[in-house]
């Protein structure tokens, strides 16, 4: 099968419904790669969010921040068929890489409680995530089967969480 | 908005030109061996182009961040390969990969660094003290897009001045960046004649 990888940079986001399609971010350090899915649907979206908050003086730039970013994708993937209430969320990256000489802020940490805050809002619930820590991650989503895994720097890609069994989906 | 005219890249250059040759003349003497610099290249970007603008995003590289605070705060970053990051630690008698590696290659950071930020802030009249470095081995991208976040985030484009040195016939190549906050590099150009 033709399988098509999109590169979502850093403060982008994608959307696909195409079955052989891939969605990844790769090198997330402090940035956040969110994914919804809605598995009955086969429609996935990413985001690379950069930020927390959009600051007032900024252009917008949808992907870029947690608070615009979060209602982006909802908007992004809706407008591609998938119904909100089956939307799943899953979260990777968030890591602190360096303390910069001081640690008065952590933006990992920061991003992934502005993206969580964001997602409890629109109460879509997180099915999985692995965020923190002081590694960089890559993530993929597999539109084929809303697959979604997470590599660690210099590790194997790994699921975050296969495909669930057909029988299981019925719920 | 953050547009810099040809003039104003030039400057920043020259002034690049200075700090990563004196910071080559550091590591030439902390290594008894010849240095080699590239023209340092300067460019305004967009963050995820300045990302992609330093190499493969997956590939593995070990990265000094030493931050820098004063009258212009930023970050200095160094990008070492892994066979450059080898290289270093057998030239200075060390093993590579072991505890002892790591931190030669913080000292060396420690050293290229500083000689770097003193030239410029001699240069410029600025006051500009770096702190000791970090070194991380991680992906090329998580390392960069850290630092942009932290330095550059609000903003659109980044400021990226970055050179290449090269430890005699080692085939050792390192590149050095230097990225200022947004104000910082109003403050570098103004005192450079060239305000925006």
């Amino acid at each position: 099968m033709i399988s098509t990888e999109t590169m979502v940079r850093m403060g982008e986001l994608a959307v696909s419904t195409g079955s052989g399609d891939v969605l990844t971010s790769i090198g997330l350090g402090s940035c956040i790669g969110l994914v919804l899915v809605d598995r009955a649907k086969g429609v996935v979206g990413l985001a690379h969010v950069m930020l927390p908050e959009r600051p007032a003086s900024v252009a917008p730039q949808p992907g870029k921040f947690a608070d615009t970013a979060v209602p982006a994708l909802i908007d992004a993937v809706v407008a591609k068929g998938a119904r909100r209430v089956r939307l799943e969320a899953f979260m990777v990256g968030g890591a602190q890489m360096f303390t910069f000489g001081g640690g008065s802020m952590d933006v990992g940490a920061r991003n992934a409680a502005a993206v969580k805050a964001g997602l409890a809002a629109a109460r879509l619930p997180v099915r999985a995530a692995e965020t923190g820590g002081d590694r960089g991650r890559t993530v993929r989503v597999y539109a084929e089967d809303c697959r979604v895994t997470v590599k660690a720097a210099g590790g194997p890609e790994t699921p975050l969480l296969s495909a669930p069994s057909a029988g299981r989906m019925a719920a | 908005m953050s547009t810099y005219t040809d003039l104003q890249l030039d400057a920043l250059r020259e002034m690049a030109n200075i700090g990563s040759g004196n910071a080559g003349t550091a590591l030439s003497s902390m290594l008894g061996k010849s240095v080699d610099l590239s023209v340092p290249h300067v460019s305004a970007l967009p963050l995820a182009d300045a990302v992609d603008a330093l190499g493969d995003p997956e590939s593995m590289v070990t990265a000094g961040v030493l931050p820098i605070f004063g009258d212009m705060d930023g970050v200095v970053l160094l990008l070492f390969t892994q066979e450059a990051a080898d290289t270093l630690c057998t030239l200075l008698g060390v093993p590579p990969g072991s505890e002892y590696g790591a931190s030669a290659l913080c000292e060396i950071g420690n050293i290229l660094g500083s000689s770097y930020v003193q030239a410029i802030g001699s240069m410029v009249d600025l006051h500009m003290e770096p702190r000791p470095p970090e070194v991380v081995v991680d992906q090329l991208g998580a390392v960069v897009s850290s630092v942009l976040a932290h330095v550059a985030g609000d903003q659109d484009v980044a400021l990226v001045m970055d050179t290449n040195l090269e430890v005699e016939q080692e085939a050792c190549a390192l590149s050095f960046l230097l990225v200022p906050e947004g104000d910082g590099v109003n403050e570098l150009l103004s005192r450079l004649g060239l305000p925006t």
